[in-house]
Formats: C-alpha cells, sequence, structure tokens
C-alpha cells in the first residue's frame, strides 16, 4: 500500500470523509487501518452468516430428523418428526437436532438359541458338522420345560411408534428389543416340552413367545409396536436320526390303526349285512308258515262237513287221488310183483346223483 | 457513521456469539451433566434446557448419556439348589440417574460408562450366582408353573442388583434385568443328548407298540361286535319265527273239530310234498291203488 500514496489525494474514497491528511506517514497508516479493516468487515460478515448457516441441515432419504430447542424436542410424537429434505434449525446453543432412522418396519433377529452358522452356510443351507457335545459359547440353544435340548430362532418385525422415546430414552433400542425378544425365546422354551415345541403345540409356543416379548417391550416402554413374529426350531443336529425315527414310528402307528378301522368297517358291515339277511329270512319264514296254516286250516274248514258225511269214502278218495298225483310226478316208478311163492326177491339198484340236465322238460 | 454503527453492530454480535460458544451450553433431553469449577463437581443438571458456565479453564461441563444402556453379564456358571450346574447370562438396561455421585466414581476414566459397566458385570455375576442357588432347576424350566417362577428369579435378581447399586451410590439405576442364556455345561449337554437318545427310542418303540396294540384292539371289537350283531339277529330270527308258529297254533283250534282228518290232511300233504321230484318208488301190489292187481279188496268186482 505504501507504493501508491499518491492516489488517494486524487481519488478520495467515500468512505474517509473528509478527514484531512496531515502527513504522508499518518496518511498511510490511516489507508493501512482502513483497509484492514474493511477485510475485517468481510470476514465478520462471513462469520454472521456462517454462524446462520450452520443452522441449515439436510435429513437423507433413510432418515427423519427432531429438532432440539433448549434440549427438549419440538412437538410431540409424529409431528415432532422432520421428512426428507433441508430444515432450519436456530444455531446453538439454541437448538439441535437428532436424526433418528425411518419410522417403519424394523427387524430384529434372536439366534441365541440356534447353532453356529456362518452366514454363508445358512445360504447354501447345508449344517456344520454337530459334535457330541454343544458349547455354550459358541452353539446356542434352548432348554425345554423336560430338560431337553432344542435350537430355536426367532425372527420379529417391529415399527416405530415413538420415535422420541425409540432415540432419547435408549442407546441403542434395537437392542433392547432383541434383548427383549432373547429373553422371551428362551422362557417360552423353558415352559414346553420338546415334543410340545417342535410338533404338538408349534402355534402356541409361538404365541407365547409373541406376548412374552410383547409384555416385556410394554414394561420397558421401548416406544415400539410389534407387527410380527415367525419362529423356527428344530431338534439337535446330532439327534436327527432318533427324533425321525419317532416320527416315521408315529407314522407307521397310524398306518397300522388306518388298517384296523378298515378292516373294522369291513366286519361290521359284513356283520350288519348278514344279520339283516337273517333277519329276512325269519321273517319270510314266519309269513309262509302262517300263511300256509291259515290256507290248511281254511281248506279242512271247507273239507270237514264233506268228511262228516262220509268219513271212508272221503279219505279213501283224499287217499287215491293224492297218491295218483305223487305217482304221477315221481320221476320213476319201480313196480316189483311180490313172488308167487311168497319168497323174499332181491332188487339191485344204482343211483346217480347227478341233476337232470332238463328239470323243465319234466314237469308237464 | 452509517457504515461505522453497522461495523460495530457486527462486531457486537460476533462478540455475543463467541460469547455464547464460549458460557452457554444446552444439555439435551438424553443427557445429564456436571459442572466442575476447578476440577471440583459444582453443579450437577438434570433438566434438558440451556445454562451459562463461566468459561474454560474455571468451569467445565461433562456430560452423560442418560438414556438406557443394554448391558449384558459373562456367561455365570453357578449351582442350583438342587445341584444342577447352570449357566446364565443376562441383560439389564440401566441408565445414569445421579451425575454428581456419578461423577467422582467413574468419570475420571476416559470411557465412564464401560468402567461403570465393569461395576455392574461384578454385582449382576454375585447377584446371579446368589439367587440361583436358591432355586431349584424347576423354577428356571417347568411345563406347569406359567412361567411366574422364571419371572420371579429374574425379579429376585434385579431386585439383588438394585440394592447393591443403591447402597453404593453408583448414581446409576438399572431399569430393566432379565435372563438372556440359560444352558447347561458343555460336559452334560453330551449326557443330555443321549437322554434324549434313549427317551426317543423309547418313544418310538412305544408308539410302535401302543399302535399295534390300539390296532389288535379295534379288530377284536370289531369281530366282538360283528358275532353279536350276529347273535343278535339270530335271537331275533328265531323271535320272529316263535312268533309265526304261535300265530300258526292259534289255528289249532279249527283242526282241533277232528284231529284225525286233520291228521289224515297233513300226511297226505307231506307225502306230496315230499315226493315231489327226482324221487324214485318202488311199489308193489300191497299199496294201493296196486293192490287192484291182487284182486283184493275188489268187492265191487265180486257180483
Amino acid at each position: 500500500m505504501a507504493d501508491h500514496p499518491h492516489s488517494h489525494d486524487v481519488l478520495p474514497e467515500p468512505g474517509r470523509g473528509r478527514e484531512t491528511p496531515i502527513d504522508a506517514g499518518s496518511q498511510a497508516l490511516s489507508e493501512a487501518l482502513h483497509s484492514s479493516f474493511s477485510v475485517i468487515k468481510v470476514a465478520m460478515v462471513f462469520l454472521v452468516l456462517l454462524f446462520l448457516a450452520s443452522g441449515f441441515f439436510t435429513v437423507g432419504p433413510q432418515e427423519q430428523a427432531i429438532i432440539l430447542r433448549f434440549g427438549r424436542p419440538v412437538g410431540q410424537g409424529q409431528a415432532a418428526l422432520l421428512g426428507p429434505g433441508i430444515h432450519f434449525s436456530l444455531p446453538y446453543p439454541i437448538d439441535s437436532h437428532e436424526k433418528v432412522p425411518v419410522a417403519g418396519k424394523q427387524e430384529v433377529r434372536s439366534t441365541i438359541g440356534w447353532y453356529a452358522v456362518t452366514p454363508e452356510q445358512e445360504l447354501a443351507g447345508t449344517e456344520p458338522f454337530g459334535g457330541a457335545s454343544l458349547n455354550p459359547v459358541v452353539d446356542g440353544y434352548a432348554l425345554t420345560a423336560d430338560n431337553n435340548i432344542v435350537h430355536t430362532r426367532v425372527t420379529l418385525n417391529y415399527r416405530i411408534n415413538d420415535p422420541i422415546r425409540y432415540v432419547f430414552s435408549f442407546v441403542s433400542a434395537s437392542n433392547a428389543v432383541q434383548n427383549a425378544l432373547d429373553n422371551a425365546l428362551i422362557y417360552a422354551a423353558a415352559h414346553y416340552t420338546v415334543d410340545d415345541l417342535l410338533y404338538r403345540d408349534v402355534l402356541g409356543f409361538r404365541e407365547t413367545v409373541l406376548k412374552r416379548v410383547s409384555a416385556v417391550i410394554r414394561d420397558q416402554d421401548l416406544g415400539v409396536i410389534i407387527e410380527q413374529c415367525s419362529v423356527q426350531s428344530v431338534p439337535p443336529r446330532q439327534l436327527k436320526d432318533a427324533f425321525d425315527s419317532v416320527l416315521k414310528a408315529e407314522v407307521n402307528r397310524s398306518k397300522v390303526l388306518n388298517e384296523a378301522r378298515s378292516y373294522e368297517n369291513q366286519v361290521l358291515s359284513k356283520a350288519s349285512a348278514d344279520s339283516s339277511s337273517r333277519t329276512n329270512l325269519a321273517e319270510s319264514d314266519r309269513v309262509r308258515l302262517v300263511n300256509d296254516v291259515a290256507s290248511r286250516a281254511d281248506q279242512f274248514q271247507k273239507l270237514l262237513p264233506k268228511y262228516r258225511e262220509n268219513p271212508g269214502l272221503f279219505a279213501q278218495q283224499r287217499l287215491t287221488e293224492t297218491l295218483g298225483r305223487v305217482y304221477t310226478n315221481a320221476q320213476e316208478k319201480i313196480f316189483v310183483a311180490e313172488a308167487a311163492d311168497g319168497k323174499t326177491r332181491e332188487l339191485r339198484g344204482l343211483f346217480n346223483r347227478e341233476t337232470p340236465k332238463k328239470p323243465e322238460a319234466q314237469k308237464p | 457513521m452509517k457504515q461505522k454503527s453497522f461495523a460495530l453492530a457486527l462486531g457486537g454480535l460476533l462478540v455475543l456469539i463467541f460469547g455464547l460458544w464460549l458460557c452457554a451450553f444446552q444439555v439435551r433431553q438424553s443427557e445429564v451433566a456436571v459442572v466442575t469449577t476447578f476440577g471440583r463437581p459444582t453443579r450437577p443438571i438434570t433438566n434438558a434446557d440451556w445454562y451459562v458456565q463461566a468459561p474454560w479453564p474455571i468451569q467445565r461441563v461433562w456430560k452423560f448419556d442418560q438414556r438406557v444402556q443394554n448391558f449384558e453379564s459373562q456367561l455365570t456358571e453357578s449351582l442350583t439348589r438342587d445341584n444342577f450346574n447352570l449357566l446364565t447370562k443376562v441383560y439389564a438396561g440401566w441408565k445414569i440417574t445421579d451425575p454428581a455421585a456419578f461423577f467422582p466414581k467413574f468419570a475420571g476414566t476416559s470411557e465412564p460408562i464401560a468402567d461403570a459397566e465393569k461395576v455392574l458385570t461384578r454385582l449382576l455375576a454375585n447377584a446371579t450366582t446368589a439367587v440361583v442357588g436358591k432355586h431349584p432347576l424347576s423354577d428356571f424350566v417347568s411345563a406347569t408353573d406359567n412361567g411366574t417362577n422364571f419371572v420371579a428369579v429374574e425379579n429376585e435378581i434385579f431386585a439383588a442388583v438394585q440394592s447393591q447399586v443403591r447402597a453404593n451410590n453408583y448414581g446409576l439405576d438399572i431399569e430393566f434385568l432379565g435372563f438372556k442364556k440359560v444352558e447347561l455345561p458343555e460336559k452334560v449337554t453330551e449326557s443330555v443328548f443321549e437322554r434324549m437318545q434313549s427317551e426317543r427310542k423309547v418313544l418310538a418303540d412305544k408308539s410302535q407298540s401302543e399302535g399295534e396294540a390300539e390296532a389288535q384292539n379295534i379288530r377284536s371289537d370289531a369281530d366282538r361286535r360283528a358275532a353279536e350283531m350276529l347273535a343278535n339277529a339270530e335271537s331275533q330270527a328265531t323271535r320272529i319265527q316263535g312268533e309265526g308258529e304261535a300265530v300258526a297254533a292259534q289255528y289249532l283250534a279249527v283242526f282241533q273239530q277232528n284231529p284225525d282228518l286233520a291228521n289224515f290232511i297233513f300226511r297226505l300233504n307231506a307225502l306230496e310234498v315230499s315226493l315231489k321230484d327226482r324221487s324214485t318208488l318202488i311199489l308193489d301190489q300191497h299199496i294201493p291203488p296196486f293192490d287192484l292187481f291182487q284182486g283184493v279188496s275188489t268187492n265191487l268186482l265180486k257180483p
């Protein structure tokens, strides 16, 4: 600046007013002061702007934010949440802001009851080799009510209901949910027998897990709502064959039972058919007998007066008539006259039991 | 002049901002704080707001997260009352409630939270061992008690730890506590597997033999019922026939009028029916009407 002092005489700057330079030295000082002052001015304006601008912040697409005025959230519940975009808050220490995860679906998995498995194995669907025992640090499992060991895991979906509570009351609310889920899983397993848990009451077990985790979350007031949970349980890998054999035996048992039932049906329906045919036969016998006797009685009634007129003749006539019919109907008639000397005569016959082929032809 | 006052205002504003940066601080809802004056804690702050302090190095503000911390204990092996070895892992939620009490005990280190958790680890291990020792295994796993004992054990541990924490005035509180793992020592799992194996075998055999026995029952029951049915039918048939005979017997009175004639007619009928077809008759001259050949009873022929 000192190399061009002359220029100020020619063009006095408006900011300097009407000051009259006393000498070249003071003029140079004043020059220097003035120009550094304007630099400072610019810097000051810049600082103030920077201070105000520090209140701007952006919220990304996967998050939301809450503004804190004097440390307390502005607004209540969902109203306090700011969506994605640019927002302004007053500078510290009046306001500050806090980002929260989107109040959408969250998911936690509890694997404390599952054996150690790497993500690659999980994807490939293979199981790690199961040793003779389970290392409690590495391999998770759950104890059942009958002191058996099962593997069980659960996935829980939940929604953040109260983001302010979720973020401002817990260092990691999702970990708290996870702990509650772990607790619910071992709690439920501890009150189910191994067969109920694995086969007989799978839904009940799931319900118990859900009920317990809901209770714990409600007690701890985590600010979340449970949407659903899914449970998967398996017997220990080491005992897979043993468990399978029980299942097989049960399948077999129901097969045997079904066979027995079909036998039962068969026998009973046959017996019922037989017995109804037996009673039907008896019924028809009865009808026949009654009709028979009735018609005979009828016949007898008619014959009786005739018989009384002349018993001997009547009898003779009936006998001869009947014998005549009998002889006519008989298939073969052999007449053997008595030997003239009154001796016994010998007769030989060959009887064939074969049914005659033309019974119709003989009738007339 | 206008420009000068603008510059002054600007400068004043900057001084104010700088002063605020230096002398004011905000305590959030999620925080508690302690203000120390020359290193000694003089003002604990538990309410969210903004506060003024003397600038460093006179006063200094220490802020702590007062949200609920998640904490998990180590797997602790303890003996139940009925001498089962049980491995338990407990989770707890705790938070700083009294910064004035918390600060002198833990804030000297760089990691006050981790330090406090070390203390909690010790307290929890002691409390867990003590409480587990008072309960039989059936309080932890049981098919019948609806989980009341399980919860009771958790509450007992909770109460024990809480009372220890309060007695020592650590400035923190346990908010909740529960089991995260209940397991058996590795050696024991092996014998559990053996037991389960034999249980499975028993179950398989049982369902096999039960199935067979039940099937046998069903079959024999079916046979019995079939026989019963037939016997019933038989007796019913007999009854029906009896009824028929009873009805027939009513006609006896009719025949009673002349038993000789009735007898005669019955015999004639029987004779006719029995010789209806496929019969061979061997006759001689004594049987009517062939006695005609003999010439007997032919009174009519003898004039």
